[in-house]
Parts: C-alpha cells; structure tokens; sequence
C-alpha cells in the first residue's frame, strides 16, 4: 500500500526564503529554467548529482508547465550554469528572451551519502533575488525537493500558497465496461507518479476522499454488501468503517483541519447529512429535509457546508453553517447543480451542472451563489475538485466511447488537459498542501 | 409462539410446493421428505419466480422514483408469488442512470429499492422478506447515453438471494 512521504529537512541558504504576496495577472508568463548545476568534481554518472540534478531540472519543468499559467523556458543544456554563477545569472540574456523570471539551482553530493538541493529565484527585469530554498534529502526523495522548488517559482510569479506540486490525487482506476467493471483505489504523486493501488477490485468502490495532508483517505465500499465509508490510515494501513450502521453511508469529505467527515447517511427514501470526528464518535445530523441531502464539503475556515439538496424537486446548491442552522440556497440556474465543493482559498464553489440535452460541464460560483461561469465544455464532466492552489479543478471527463478520464483546467479559462493515468479514472480528489 | 407456529406450517406446504418445480403445478398428497430443498431450488425458483412475474425488473421516468401504472402490475405478480414463498428472501437493487451524479445516484437508486419494498409491503408481502440496495450509477445494464440506454439502467431489480 502507500509508504507515507520521508520528511524533507530544510537548509539554510544563508538568507530566509522570501515569497512576494504581489499576485500577478493569471496570464502565462515565460520562466527561465536553465540546468540545475552541480559542483566541479561531482560524480557524472547515473544516480549521481549531476543527473539528478538533469532530472529536476525537467521535472521542474513540467511542473510548471502543468499549471497552464507559466511557460518555462529550458531546460537546455546549452544554458548550464557553473557552481558558482547560480547566485549571479546573467539577466539580460534571459530578458531577452522575453522570461519575466530565472530559476537557478543545484545539487550537491553531502558526505553523509544524501544531496543537498537549492533552488533561486530571480525577477529578470528587476534583477532581483525574489525567494530561496534548500533541502537535505535522501536519494530516493529528490522529486519532493524538486516539487518544492517549482512551488517556490509558482509562489513567486502568482502569489499562490507553496507547495502545491507536492500533494497527491486519489482517484478511482476503472477497467472494464457495464456489469463487469472492476473499480480499484489509487493514489498517486500529482506528476502522475507513485501510482499505488489502496484496494484490490474484489469489491466496487466509489469517491476516494484524501485528508487534507493525505495521511487518511475515506472511501465507498461495498464490501460485505450494502456500500459504506471506510477510513484508511496509511501509517498503520489499518481501514474501519467510518460509523457503525447496517445502512448506506457515502459521500464522505474531510474538513480543512483534518478533524472531522461530513457524510450522507440513508435512511429509507430519506439521505441527510451527518458530521463525525475522523476519528469516531458520535455523528450529528446537519440536515433533516425529506428528500436527497448529499455532497457536502467543509469551507476552509470550517464553519460553513456547501451541498446539494433535491428539496426543490430538482438538485440546487445550498450553504449552511456547520452545526445545521441557517440554510440557504445558492444555486437558481435551469437544469441540475451538484457535487459542490468549496476551494481551498474559500474564493468559490465548484460544481457539476447538468443542463437537459446539451449534458454535464463543471463550473465554479462564488460561495453567496453570483458569479456563476461554467469552465469545461463537456460534453460529461462531473465530479470536480480544487487543486491546492484554488487555481484550476481537477474533474471527471466521459468520452464519448463511454470511457472515464481525469482532466484539468484553469479556472481564469483555457482548455482543459488530460491527466493521464495508467487505466481509465474516475472521481478524483486532490489532496491539500501535504508540509 | 402460536403466530410463528402457524408461519413455520406456511413455510413447509410452500416448501414442499417449490420442490416440485419446474413442473409448478400444486400438489395435492403429502409434501415431499424434506431434504434442503432451497439449497438444490434457488436457480429453479429464480425462473419460477420471473415466471410468474413476468419480470423481476421495473423502470422509473427521469429523476423519479414514482412507480407506473406498468411498474405496479409487475410489483403486483411479484408479490403474489413472495407471499406464496415466505420462505424466499429478496435484494431489492436500485440503480440511477450514468447521467445522475456520482452521490445523488446512489441515494436515487436507494429511493428506488425503497419505493419498491414500501409497495411489495403494502401488498402484503412480509417486511422480513425484504431488503434493499443501492448500485447508483454503477453496474450499467445497458451502455451508451442515449434516452433509451438510459431509460433502461433507472431500474429496480428483485433479486432472490435465498
């Protein structure tokens, strides 16, 4: 099952990282990533620093890229750096090439057999040093250490939170078709890497839901007949049930501290919404409408739940505090809303909207129900959910071969992307800044 | 005790019935020795069952769970012969069409089996004969997402598990 990510030991490169807060347009914007460097007299060969030091650069790269709001530049041999020069790039040439920002960096053999990895970046129009970072990690960890070098470059030309290129995605690894699908848990590094499987197929699953740091993971099972919330904890890889009930309990959500799943529980032809610590006890029942009261996702601060409700007679988003009290819907649009889930940085909601004959688009509104825009162009995409820097939606697309993919896109616009994943996937979730 | 004494005299004429199958005809002498007769019956009872029936399916219009005119003439076969078979227990599946939502369509499918036992209860069938399931969108009948593939995968199927 999953191994739980190594801690990555921060080092200090003489002066403290400094992130500028300045958020810049969501327009794509041009870095430079010229070659991770090495030391002279590093070892050449595989596995060593200067290769490392290769395959960061690239993943840092694609890292960026991925993000549809930066486009780097590099990385290309020609543009190496020596030791020394990556505190002193040579801004005119990259401002020349049109690049706002540099990204320099290295990687060191240390004599305890693990490498130092540093990274900087630089405003080329200012010349100016906007941030630094460095870590000690082991050999099997520089990914992580490069993740966090993307994050640094990110932080630096949007202003969004760090670290949001080393989390994880769940999702649901479907093969097969109709009666005879098999559906397993997966997780993976959000590169697409570390593809690991929690379940083994023998029972159907549904809506894998990753803890914030993605320690826990919730999920549907069907095991032992009716379908019901299980937790996984992947220190120990331990499951239980989330609530001991002989009926159905789905839809499960973590709140933003980790602290507590909001759930659907059935009773009859009546499903309301409960809350429950992650780690047992009691639930409390949030909603008590005679009709289908599910999806539910925590604000970031807490304190309120966006779900959707049929209580209208068709699906509309409502918002109430977290104790029940104080529902309101949000959603007034024609056709059906569903599958709300409130960003991380609070700013909006995404949802899946089914509009009769034209089918299902993801889109996002603010949290009082204005600004409504939907963002795919469909013609199935559903359950959406935020990436960590509240600045594009993973989602589920149907081909039309009848096939399920993930994809993302950008919520300022753009084209939505393929994630690729290894068999046909379904109902991602992505996980929050992991440290 | 005198209320599931008499159950128990019900159960064994209408196991002894079900063990003649498939000729299906009600015998009139002494029942049959008993020998585990729903272990060696249940695919025989299946056909008899959707015999009788006509089908061992329903199908609901759009979001709804709103049983039709046609959905209650099968609920009506289907429950003459459960009450002819208390012996028999049933899984009622529900299930929504791919073009629902993940979440909502297990709490439809749910609404579905559930409107299904309320009306085979109503009809007299014991409760304890009864239990229900949800399969949301999963475990699609019939693929593609045209109205009418659709149409086919809002159903309800009663399932003998015993």
């Amino acid at each position: 099952m999953i191994a739980r990510l190594a801690s990555l030991f921060p080092i200090s490169l003489a002066f403290l990282a400094v992130a500028p807060a300045a958020a810049q347009e969501p327009s794509a914007v041009v870095i430079a990533v010229p070659p991770l460097t090495t030391p002279d007299g590093s070892d050449r060969g595989a596995g060593g620093p200067a290769a490392i030091a290769w395959q960061a650069t690239q993943l840092i790269a694609s890292d960026l890229r991925s993000t549809s709001e930066l486009v780097p530049v590099g990385p290309n041999q020609k543009d190496y750096y020596s030791y020394p020069e990556v505190t002193a790039p040579t801004f005119s040439k990259w401002r020349n090439q049109g690049a706002k920002y540099v990204l320099t960096g290295f990687v060191r053999a240390n004599s305890d057999g693990r490498f130092a990895v540093g990274c900087y970046v630089y405003d080329v129009s200012r010349g100016r040093e906007l941030g630094r970072i460095g870590f000690a990690v082991n050999a099997d960890d520089w990914r992580r250490a490069a993740h966090k070098c993307s994050g640094l470059a990110y932080t630096a030309a949007t202003g969004a939170q760090a670290g949001i290129f080393d989390t994880q995605i769940a999702y649901v690894a479907e093969s097969g078709a109709g009666m005879d699908k098999t559906k397993r848990i997966a997780v993976m590094d959000s590169d697409g890497t570390n593809q690991h499987f929690v379940t083994v197929g023998d029972s159907l699953v549904l809506t894998p839901r990753l803890s914030p740091k993605a320690g826990h993971l919730a999920y549907v099972s069907y095991v032992g007949g009716q379908p019901h919330i299980r937790v996984v904890d992947f220190d120990t890889n331990q499951q239980r049930p989330l609530v001991p009930t002989g009926g159905m309990t789905f839809a499960p959500r973590y709140s933003a501290d980790g602290t507590r799943i909001v759930f659907s529980m059935q009773q009859g032809s009546n499903t309301d919404i409960f809350v429950v610590g992650a780690d047992g006890g009691l639930p409390q029942r949030l909603t008590a409408s005679p009709g289908v009261d599910t999806s539910a996702s925590f604000a970031p601060d807490g304190n309120q739940i966006v779900f959707e409700s049929d209580r209208s007679g068709a699906q509309q988003l409502y918002v109430m505090n977290a104790d029940g009290t104080g529902q309101r819907r949000i959603s007034f649009g024609g056709g059906w809303y569903a599958d709300p889930v409130w960003s991380p940085d609070g700013q909006w909601i995404a949802f899946t909207r089914r509009i009769p004959g034209v089918g299902t688009r993801v889109g996002i509104m603010k949290p009082d129900g204005t600004g409504e825009r939907l963002l795919s162009d469909g013609p199935a995409d559903e359950s959406p959910d935020w990436a960590p820097s509240s600045r594009e939606i993973i989602f589920e697309r149907t081909g039309v071969d009848g096939r399920p993919a993930l994809a993302r896109i950008a919520i300022s616009g753009g084209e939505a992307r393929r994630v690729v994943t290894p068999q046909d996937g379904s109902d991602p979730d992505w996980s929050g800044v992991i440290d | 005790m005198r209320p599931s004494l008499i159950f128990i005299a019900l159960a064994l004429v209408a196991t002894a019935a079900s063990a003649q199958l498939p000729g299906l005809r009600k015998r009139t002498g002494p029942p049959a020795i008993q020998q585990a007769p729903l272990l060696v019956g249940i695919d025989a009872l299946r056909a008899d069952f959707l015999a009788r029936s006509g089908a061992d399916k329903v199908y609901f219009g759009g979001d709804a769970a709103v049983l039709t005119p046609q959905a209650q003439a099968t609920l009506q076969a289907q429950a003459a012969w459960l009450r002819q078979h208390p012996e028999v227990v049933v899984r009622i599946e529900g299930y929504a069409d791919s073009s629902d939502t993940r979440d909502h369509a297990l709490a439809v499918g749910a609404r579905r089996a559930e409107e299904v036992r309320s009306y085979l209860v109503l009809l007299g069938v014991p409760a304890v004969q009864l239990t229900t399931l949800s399969w949301g969108k999963e475990k699609t009948a019939v693929l593609g997402s045209a109205p009418a593939a659709l149409a086919l995968n809002r159903r309800a199927v009663t399932v003998l598990v015993r």
